[in-house]
């Protein structure tokens, strides 16, 4: 395994090196809120999430040993961590909301100077891809968010949800079967259009 | 050959193993069935590639996060959380020791007790006088004394 500056940092941490969890942290913190918010779709939740996860981390990282990548240990803690979110109870609610993306977050959305029709497009595919990742099982949605929106690799994901890279291969499969769908009015040739879920 | 639709997405990937790569390849250059569930994967993940991100995080998530670490440092930490950095192979002759301890002071207070109900055995069967009189009022006592025989056994 080729050496690995955040596992040097986090072992770092472990030694006493306050200021190494402090890089660590301003290194992956605002990525974790991206990814958190893949899962729970609110931000100030996603900032919570985030923040959680850090937390974890902290508390943990005695129990960290660098037979692991640093960033298949943390999105290992993320995952589980957003995963428990969704299947608490008070997630209820916002799975309701999920089937009226109206009230959600906005996403970043194209710059000034695009159109308002290329605002429009951006919202919707926005919208789209959102309804998308609602619509996984818990599982495939992990893999497919490590997969697709933080490159992780087959056998990265597969650590981090402590399954077989057989296993990702097949969750993130079906969850692209699903994406290509989905997605298929936003593709080259599309009308661009949302589909009424 | 069969169709190699299961591992389209691995193969758009790069995920899948050079021999096994070529052999798709070799099928996708014969199957315009395969070859359309490529293009239509391909073109799912080229519309993900442009959707917006979601939002960035807010202005002074840094400064609450290092107040919230900072809370939770001060808080006094649960055996649960000092335990926490230990692996299960340090924990766990730790716990069996720590469970025979415990078996083992149960049984030799339970010794100690016997023994010491022993040695003032012939103050206990005094009792046993004012008992059989009515004189204990204590169930405890009572059931200590009907049960001297049994106790007599232990006697040094």
């Amino acid at each position: 395994m080729a050496p690995d500056p955040d596992a040097a940092l986090l072992l770092a941490f472990q030694g006493g090196d306050h200021a190494a969890f402090r890089v660590l942290f301003e290194k992956y913190g605002r990525a974790m809120v991206a990814f958190c918010h893949r899962f729970v779709r609110d931000s100030a939740r996603a900032e919570e999430l985030a923040q959680d996860v850090f937390l974890k981390l902290h508390a943990s990282a005695g129990a960290y040993r660098p037979t692991a990548r640093f960033k298949t240990y943390l999105y290992r803690i993320a995952t589980n961590h957003c995963l428990n979110e969704l299947r608490r109870g008070e997630y209820a609610a916002a799975r309701a909301r999920e089937r009226d993306p109206e009230g959600d977050d906005l996403e970043r959305l194209p710059g000034d100077g695009a159109t308002p029709e290329q605002h429009a497009a951006a919202a919707a595919l926005g919208r789209a891809v959102e309804r998308l990742l609602a619509s996984l099982p818990d599982k495939q949605r992990a893999a497919f968010v490590l997969c697709r929106f933080e490159g992780l690799s087959y056998e990265e994901i597969a650590e981090a949800l402590g399954t077989s890279v057989s296993a990702v291969k097949s969750l993130v499969h079906r969850a692209t079967v699903a994406a290509a769908e989905a997605l298929a009015p936003f593709a080259p040739g599309g009308t661009g259009k949302e589909v009424a879920p | 050959m069969r169709h190699v639709l299961d591992d389209l997405t691995a193969y758009l990937d790069g995920a899948l193993p050079p021999d096994r790569r070529a052999e798709l390849e070799g099928h996708l250059a014969g199957c315009g069935v395969c070859r359309a569930e490529r293009d239509r994967l391909a073109a799912g993940l080229a519309a993900l590639a442009t959707a917006p991100a979601p939002p960035a995080a807010s202005p002074g998530f840094e400064a609450r996060f290092h107040a919230r670490l900072a809370q939770e440092r001060a808080r006094p930490r649960t055996l649960r959380q000092r335990l926490g950095g230990l692996r299960w192979p340090v924990l766990a002759p730790l716990a069996g020791a720590a469970a025979l301890a415990v078996a083992g002071g149960i049984f030799v207070r339970h010794r100690a007790e016997q023994a010491e109900m022993a040695r003032h055995l012939g103050l206990l069967e005094n009792y046993e006088l004012v008992a059989s009189l009515g004189g204990l009022a204590d169930p405890e006592d009572v059931s200590v004394v009907t049960q001297l025989h049994e106790l007599e056994k232990e006697k040094p």
